[in-house]
């Protein structure tokens, strides 16, 4: 997402240890946790066309190669083809004088491909023009197409094999062996204890066996005026555009070929963590909204820099922060040390401050993924990674706690100031309308030999009341937590020394 | 040739019978416009280092400048540099044409630039926002396209955009004043 305070001034940390802006940020309305690209699931949901919007099941998607059969990529510059219709070319061949009176006779309409950027045509790379506006189209051939059916054929059988042996392996044959099993031996230990092979693997037949590749020496040798001639890029083509088809990679320009274009997949994103989704598009290639979009920048508050002083070490200097409450409820904001530690609380109907973990959060229900096991990316629980930035500035945070009333879309138009109804610290709270408030802060850049000429860091812990909605629909009490972050600031350059 | 003669230089222009060209074009120097040339209103002709000669049929659109440049650092030439451009050209909207000799068929996309050093030939199209700096002679049919400035040879040269120059004759007199003819051409039978 673009967001209209880039660069990234305001890092936010992600459970997963990722520093990223609000605006590349999910939060886990299950595990209250933020999550980041890195630290999800990502799943294909749909694989559509970009240019048509065909949407197509999964296992056609694999038979068409991932690629459209009706739209086409330009070999030369890679947008889209569009096809255009014309009369049959003003120029026919010259060769038959018969062909010239045929096309005199009947003005055929023909269609052919064109390139808008680059007016590229399919009439550049000699292919005819065709008499029906889609389709038809000759595909090209890959040279190796046989081999690689070959070595496709041949893995499917070591894929069925590998299977019948797993399945073997569940009900054990060997009777002789299962006796031990008691003994907590299983059958291959005991093999490997009598000093025996492991289970013999069964043989493959030789004739599955494609072929291994020819290593060879000998090649063919440059044509005969690669020094002597001059060399024409225009008709050359580019290491892209060879690359943009690897199986055929023609090196002249007339050689290019019009490709399919290449399918795009919507993508549904999991919480690594509870395998709730983060985000779920709209199943249409036509739609871009969302089913399930659990944007960070809905639940956590969003830090601005207003203003910032120029700095100087050893000087305090002065910080406007805006702070904003996208929630609709109230919040409790606190700014606090950097070594705060980060796991979230909660206050139990007793009264009392504990933390907040699995256990006791609220949540819906246990694991939400209804794929089968054995395709669903298995979660994987990573440590989160370490931290790299170097603070480079002391930051004087305030003591009180900052309240901030829920967002209201009215408000924006109300002229009146409400800031009287809030006890703020006037040295604090600089400036209040509706969710939003600008408080003051101070930064003391330090000498920092080793980070010169680097901007300088400022980090804190945000600490922010969150409630829990997602318990409402099971008719129990929205249930209040205090959630952390750690956020990093880059302030600018140090401009001198006072 | 001195600067201080508006009035002489507004003499010097010359539009064949037949040119659509706008009032509120801008036109300074010695410029011969040639019959069923389209000039946009905003369109700039400059010719500022020698006349400038436009041929037939060609499309100017708004924002489009062909100047006849003095070489730098040169303030006053004493040969006049004679800027030609072909027939059937199409300068698109903002691009800028310095070459000293268009020839025919060519198509300046938008924010195209080609400096005076260069000549174009016939059938070239520079793409949106490609630039030539380089004193060159384009070869025919050469596309420049993409922020590489990739080069290719077309197999056919664009077609004369004959639709499009009828569609703004027809036009563009019910919407904007135009300058009047000064000269009469006897048109060429074969264009
Ligand atoms: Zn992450
Ligand atoms: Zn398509
Ligand atoms: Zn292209
Ligand atoms: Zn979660």
């Amino acid at each position: 997402m673009a967001y209209l305070f880039q660069p990234d001034y305001v890092r936010y940390v992600c459970s997963c240890g990722s520093l990223k802006p609000i605006s590349k940020m999910y939060f886990c309305r299950h595990c209250l946790k933020i999550r980041c690209g890195y630290c999800v699931c990502h799943e294909a949901d749909s694989h559509y066309c970009p240019n048509c919007m065909e949407n197509l099941p999964s296992a056609e998607v694999r038979l068409k190669k991932n690629k459209c059969s009706n739209c086409f990529d330009c070999p030369c510059c890679f947008q889209t083809l569009c096809t255009r219709a014309g009369q049959a070319p003003l120029r026919p061949p010259a060769s038959s004088a018969d062909a010239k009176q045929d096309v005199k006779a009947t003005p055929k309409k023909v269609y052919y491909l064109s390139c808008s950027l680059c007016r590229w045509t399919s009439r550049d790379a000699g292919i005819p023009d065709q008499y029906v506006a889609t389709g038809g189209w000759p595909e090209q051939e890959n040279p190796n197409s046989t081999r690689i059916s070959t070595l496709i054929d041949f893995h499917k059988v070591l894929a069925s094999k590998e299977k019948q042996e797993q399945q073997r392996k569940k009900f054990p044959t060997k009777r002789t062996f299962l006796q031990y099993e008691k003994f907590g031996l299983t059958s291959a230990m005991v093999r490997k204890r009598a000093g025996k092979p492991l289970e013999p693997k069964s043989l493959i037949q030789h004739s599955d066996q494609p072929a291994p590749a020819v290593a060879n020496e000998e090649v063919d040798d440059l044509p005969a005026g690669i020094f002597t001639e001059a060399v024409d890029i225009t008709k050359i083509t580019t290491l892209e555009q060879r690359l943009q088809h690897p199986d055929v990679q023609a090196e002249k320009i007339n050689e290019l070929r019009p490709q399919h274009k290449q399918f795009l997949v919507k993508r549904s994103q999991r919480c690594r963590g509870c395998e709730h989704n983060v985000s779920k598009p709209e199943y249409s290639p036509q739609s871009i909204k969302f089913k399930i979009q659990l944007a960070a920048f809905y639940h956590v508050p969003e830090i601005r820099i207003v203003t910032c002083e120029p700095l100087r070490v050893g000087v305090a200097s002065e910080l406007l922060l805006k702070i904003c409450n996208p929630t609709q409820h109230q919040t409790q904001i606190s700014l606090l040390p950097l070594d705060t530690p980060t796991t979230p609380t909660t206050v139990t109907a007793s009264g009392e401050e504990q933390e907040l973990k699995r256990e006791n959060i609220q949540m819906g229900s246990e694991s939400p993924n209804l794929l089968p096991l054995a395709v669903r990316q298995i979660s994987v629980t990573e440590d989160p990674k370490p931290i790299t930035v170097v603070s480079g500035a002391e930051i004087a945070l305030p003591e009180c706690p900052l309240f901030l009333p829920p967002r209201d879309d009215a408000a924006e138009y109300d002229e009146t100031n409400d800031a009287s109804h809030f006890q703020d610290d006037k040295k604090v709270v600089v400036w209040r309308k509706g969710n939003k408030i600008v408080v003051r802060l101070h930064v003391t850049p330090f000498a920092n030999e080793q980070n010169k000429g680097e901007p300088v860091i400022v980090g804190f812990v945000l600490r922010h009341g969150y409630v829990n909605t997602l318990a409402t629909l099971e008719h129990k009490a929205p249930q209040k937590s205090e959630l952390n972050v750690q956020l990093f600031l880059t302030l600018g350059n140090l401009v001198g020394t006072a | 040739m001195s600067i201080s003669a508006p009035v002489n230089r507004r003499s010097n222009l010359k539009i064949a019978a037949g040119a659509v060209v706008c009032e509120e074009s801008i036109l300074k120097g010695d410029i011969t416009i040639g019959a069923r040339t389209v000039i946009h209103p905003k369109a700039s002709i400059v010719a500022e280092a020698g006349p400038i000669i436009i041929g037939e049929g060609n499309i100017i659109e708004e924002m489009a400048t062909i100047v006849n440049r003095l070489p730098p650092n040169i303030v006053d030439s004493a040969t006049p540099a004679l800027q030609i451009i072909g027939n059937y050209n199409v300068f698109e909207a903002d691009c800028t044409c310095e070459a000293s000799k268009v020839g025919d068929n060519n198509i300046l996309e938008n924010k195209a630039f080609v400096t005076r050093d260069v000549e174009l030939t016939n059938g070239c199209v520079i793409g949106a926002a490609c630039s030539l700096i380089e004193p060159e002679i384009v070869p025919e049919n050469t596309i420049v396209f993409g922020s590489q400035c990739h080069r290719r040879e077309m197999n056919d040269k664009p077609y004369p955009q004959i639709g499009q120059l009828e569609y703004l004759m027809r036009v563009l007199p019910s919407y904007h004043h135009l300058r009047k003819a000064n000269i009469k051409v006897k048109s060429d039978p074969a264009t």
